[in-house]
């Protein structure tokens, strides 16, 4: 490799740099902007010093660069080490690599990282797009590969483009093969991977008087696809979370949520066909534990399990996407009562605050003849009373509840749900509040459900003896259309709906072109995330199951090891069959061989690898007569493979006058050659007869 | 006794150049390129299963179908750098000749009924010749080997090797040249004579003394070598005269391997060489004697490459003698 030293080509680094670049892409949003920034500056300088308008750093130069940018990413990261850091640090250093690219081995090291950074994007980004992104950074980097092993003249990166495709094409079949069947194996050991990062998404408490920001956004959430109907936009209430602990100000969760344990990653849900009870959620990474079911659901997949509160919680928090598998079933009353623990949770109020509500309380109590009738009666209030649904509600600093129900009466989901709880607590009713998503929009054609960030909402449950917990929407009372057809309705005059995200094609729901084709883009998506990137151990042994056999990770294991040797023998052959015709290409090379065995006897041995000009001359030896033809046909023969305008000329093709002329002088030379053996032999067995006559005369 | 690797690489050499016969001209195919990962290669390899590890314990789809492909592709890359090669012809064209101690220049031809790019070729050591075919061509080169000692030098084999394209593997073979290079001695210019006269009778004592024939002293003309001027005669009056040395031999036409008594043999050769080259820029005429062998004296640019070859290949044994082995 040292040979190669003296300076990389500017093709094959231009074509690797590029390659970076790319590779980065996928991680913008994810990395500090000042690594970014250092990184484009590092990778200008390399590029630059290829063009010789400035010099790589020397060795103290380099040192402090490298100094400097690994404090800097050090104070940053501040000892949150994690896999989200460990790769930030990784493209660190490809960065600072780029001012040691000299040689061809850094070019190798370069391009080693380059490949598993490729690899590291895919922790991050795995919808279909970015892997493109990721793929074709990888096609970029084995092309620059290909520019630094070409000499200059043929130094062409369409041409390598062209190679590679080709080479990809042919071992497509095989990574599709391996895809499907190499086994997938549980993890060998647990990962941490990202560390508690901030997304957008349901927090695990509601602080009323808050602006809520998640209106605002129309991130995906969830998407669902349905064994049966899909149920109607008012009853699809998602359930994520229960807060019921309220300071006066926030409700959260009563219970501390135990610190997450990491855990091996989870178990896909399988890809058996869905019955018509279940549903299949694929879940965007959210790094928190719970995930949303619809009421009276219970879990199918593995990788989902039941708590309290008929919530469902995963083995560890999803940092990655997440598919799970749930079941509806016939609605079961639950328990018939409460513990006095839990009744003692689910009335706690804070001793003081928000008295006009809890006077309004008492005075509905009074005049309610059961529970069930004053949680009507609350309902009723809002449904009568002008109350509005905004996301621009005024600030609710001091008795957040008294203000919005007999001053500011203007708020969302969560204000609402806040009084209503607050109310029912008063009257000594147990409930508590929900937080999750409500509604979804369809997908393209119908065929799944997208659940959005802006879906996000919260409702109320009150306990009502011999009925178990109820669902109290509030909402539903002051903005029907919230319920009935979405957040985009319930706000229409208002205009308020996603006024912040100008980018989101979700803003712009009324032009139908953007709407159609933000949902075939999500479809393809879906699929992608569905059937490639959630293809693991579940889903593999599910579509091994529908093989004949019964298939289990060993036999894919042995299933693979016979693919892959087929494959290689299938390709030795290809190989084998193309040199088989490739041998004799060259008619000459017959005429040649075959003077070579018209010049072998029986007896005797040619060495291997004579020059036609030695041939002629053995030819000569053993007849004479045939001296001169002899050395016409090895002028011919050379002429043909060392001559000026030498070209090996195909069988296949017209056979040129040269070839015929020849044939005829090497038949000639055969024929002389046939003569003179038997020349030698008839001599041979005359001078043995006069031998035998010479010893019979003299007999001694 | 050898070490155990030493054995091992004799055994392999013996099969190698069993598999491979000499000669000048060979058509590489499967039978004799061998190929293997390079250290960059053998690292990719490390790289794969650190991915697939990655795959396993992130259960991430993506990464396992980026690591199939690039493990296929290094499969395929196998594949193109053995195609790289087989199939060409190699061939040796008539080697250049030179002086002991000079490089001398092996002429190459590869060619090829596909594209070819960058093929290795070097010797030993030595320094590394890229050739490349372009298409169905032939393509021209050729490989220095550097020469130490006259006679016939033969580079045991040359090795062709390609690591097109990418790198990772690296596909060879060998050629073991049948034809040898002829390699004159290096010419050393024969000591002057301790004074050459510049007198008459001095020229008469010397001669008589020395028991040669005359030193002819004439005037310096184009070509010749500055050893051979008569520097203190220039130094004295400016005339530029040259000590003609047929005058050491025993007669003016002959330059004889007997007419430096006492000397070493090869520095005899080296003189005659050197005799030789002066002659032929003089454009005199000469003879060549050496032991078992008369030139008959002649002139010219043939007489010169005989007279040279003679002298490289006197009581050498052309290097051929296990051919075909």
């Amino acid at each position: 490799m040292n040979r190669h030293s003296s300076m990389l080509p500017s093709a094959a680094l231009g074509w690797l740099l590029s390659g970076f670049l790319i590779l980065l892409l996928p991680q913008w949003d994810r990395l500090p902007v000042w690594l970014l920034v250092c990184c484009l500056l590092l990778a200008a300088w390399r590029w630059l010093a290829q063009q010789g308008r400035v010099r790589l750093p020397g060795r103290w130069l380099k040192l402090a660069v490298m100094g400097s940018l690994i404090a800097g990413y050090i104070a940053t990261v501040s000892g949150h080490f994690s896999v989200d850091t460990a790769a930030s640090f990784f493209v660190l250093a490809v960065g600072l690599k780029w001012l040691e690219t000299r040689t061809s081995r850094d070019f190798f090291v370069l391009f080693f990282i380059l490949v598993y950074l490729a690899a590291v994007n895919f922790l991050f980004r795995q919808d279909i797009g970015w892997t493109l992104v990721t793929l074709a950074g990888v096609v970029v980097l084995l092309v620059s590969l290909q520019l630094l092993h070409t000499p200059n003249t043929l130094r062409n990166p369409a041409r390598g483009l062209w190679r590679l495709g080709g080479m990809m094409l042919k071992t497509l079949p095989v990574v599709l093969a391996l895809f499907v069947f190499f086994p997938r194996m549980a993890p060998l050991w647990s990962v941490p991977l990202v560390s508690g990062e901030a997304r957008t998404g349901l927090s695990d408490s509601i602080t009323p008087g808050d602006i809520s920001s998640l209106a605002q956004s129309s991130e995906r959430v969830f998407r669902v696809s349905f064994g049966g109907e899909m149920p109607a936009h008012r009853e699809r209430y998602w359930r994520g979370l229960i807060l019921d602990r309220f300071d006066g100000h926030t409700w959260s969760q009563w219970q501390e949520a135990p610190p997450a344990r990491l855990g091996r990653v989870d178990l896909d849900a399988g890809i058996i066909d869905l019955a018509p009870d279940q549903y299949d959620v694929l879940m965007e990474a959210s790094g928190q534990r719970w995930v949303y079911a619809l009421d009276n659901s219970r879990a199918v997949s593995a990788n989902v399990s039941e708590v309290p509160g008929e919530l469902f919680r995963l083995q560890r928090p999803a940092d990655t996407s997440v598919r799970y598998r749930m079941a509806l079933e016939e609605a079961d009353r639950g328990p018939d009562s409460l513990l006095p623990s839990e009744r003692r949770r689910y009335l706690q109020l804070p001793p003081q605050g928000n008295d006009r509500s809890r006077e309004l309380a008492r005075q509905l109590a009074d005049t309610t003849p059961s529970d069930l009738a004053f949680t009507r009666a609350v309902l009723e209030r809002f449904r009568q009373q002008p109350y509005f649904y905004t996301l621009r509600p005024p600030t609710m600093p001091d008795d957040p509840v008294d203000t919005l129900l007999f001053e500011a009466k203007r708020g969302f989901c969560a204000h609402y749900a806040s009084a209503t709880a607050f109310l029912l607590r008063s009257a000594g009713i147990p409930a508590r509040i929900v937080a999750g998503y409500q509604g979804g929009s369809a997908g393209a054609d119908e065929a799944y459900l997208i659940v959005r960030q802006y879906d996000a909402h919260a409702w109320v449950e009150a306990w009502i003896d011999g009925r178990g917990w109820l669902r109290l929407d509030p909402t539903a009372a002051i903005a029907p259309d919230r319920i009935e057809s979405g957040l985009r309705e319930a706000v229409a005059e208002e205009g308020s709906f996603l006024q912040e995200d100008w980018t989101s094609p979700q803003r712009y729901g009324d032009v139908a072109v953007v709407q159609w084709l933000s949902l075939q883009m999500d479809r393809i998506n879906y699929n992608w995330q569905r059937w490639v990137v959630g293809y693991q151990g579940q889903s593999q042994l599910d579509l091994m199951s529908r093989l004949p056999g019964n298939i289990g990770l060993k036999e894919l294991g042995y299933l693979t090891a016979g693919l892959v040797g087929l494959a290689l023998l299938v390709a030795a052959l290809v190989t084998a069959l193309r040199h088989g015709r490739g041998r004799s290409d060259d008619p000459v090379d017959a005429l040649m061989a075959r003077w070579v065995r018209a010049l072998q006897g029986p007896d005797e041995e040619l060495p291997a690898g004579m020059t036609p000009g030695q041939l002629a001359t053995a030819t000569a030896q053993r007849a004479p007569s045939a001296a001169r033809l002899a050395q016409a046909f090895a002028r011919d023969l050379n002429n043909h493979y060392y001559g000026p305008g030498s070209r090996r000329w195909k069988s296949s093709r017209r056979r040129p006058p040269e070839y015929r002329l020849m044939q005829r002088r090497l038949a000639a030379l055969r024929r002389e050659l046939r003569r003179s053996t038997r020349n030698r032999r008839t001599a041979k067995s005359r001078k043995g007869a006069f031998r035998r006559l010479a010893r019979s005369r003299n007999p001694s | 006794m050898p070490s155990i690797p030493e054995l091992i690489r004799q055994r392999w050499q013996t099969w190698v150049n069993r598999r491979i016969p000499r000669d000048d001209r060979r058509h590489l195919d499967r039978r004799s390129i061998f190929i293997l990962p390079t250290g960059a290669g053998a690292v990719f390899g490390l790289l794969l299963v650190i991915m697939l590890l990655t795959g396993i314990n992130y259960q991430n789809s993506l990464i396992y179908l980026l690591t199939f492909l690039l493990g296929a592709l290094l499969v395929a890359a196998m594949h193109q750098t053995h195609n790289n090669l087989s199939g060409l012809d190699v061939a040796m064209l008539k080697p250049g000749e030179g002086f002991a101690g000079d490089t001398i220049v092996f002429p190459v031809r590869l060619q090829g009924a596909h594209e070819a790019p960058a093929i290795d070729l070097s010797h030993g050591d030595g320094a590394v010749t890229t050739l490349s075919l372009a298409g169905q061509d032939l393509v021209d080169g050729s490989i220095a080997v550097p020469s130490h000692e006259r006679g016939f030098l033969l580079p045991d084999r040359v090795r062709v090797e390609t690591r097109f394209p990418f790198g990772l593997l690296v596909a060879w073979s060998w050629l073991r040249p049948a034809t040898a290079a002829i390699v004159y001695p290096r010419p050393i210019t024969p000591p002057e004579l301790p004074d050459v006269a510049d007198n008459g009778e001095q020229v008469e004592a010397e001669r008589s003394r020395q028991g040669q024939d005359q030193v002819e002293l004439r005037p310096w003309r184009e070509g010749d070598i500055s050893a051979r001027v008569n520097w203190k005669r220039y130094s004295r009056n400016g005339d530029m005269v040259v000590a003609d040395w047929q005058a050491e031999q025993g007669s003016p036409q002959w330059l004889d391997f007997d007419g430096f008594p006492g000397v070493d043999h090869e520095l005899r050769l080296s003189y005659l060489t050197a005799l030789v080259l002066e002659r032929y820029q003089a454009r005199d005429t000469w003879g060549l004697r050496l032991p078992g062998l008369i030139l008959e004296p002649d002139q010219g640019e043939h007489h010169r490459g005989e007279c040279l070859r003679a002298l490289a290949t006197w009581r050498k044994q052309p290097p051929l003698t296990e051919k075909g082995a």
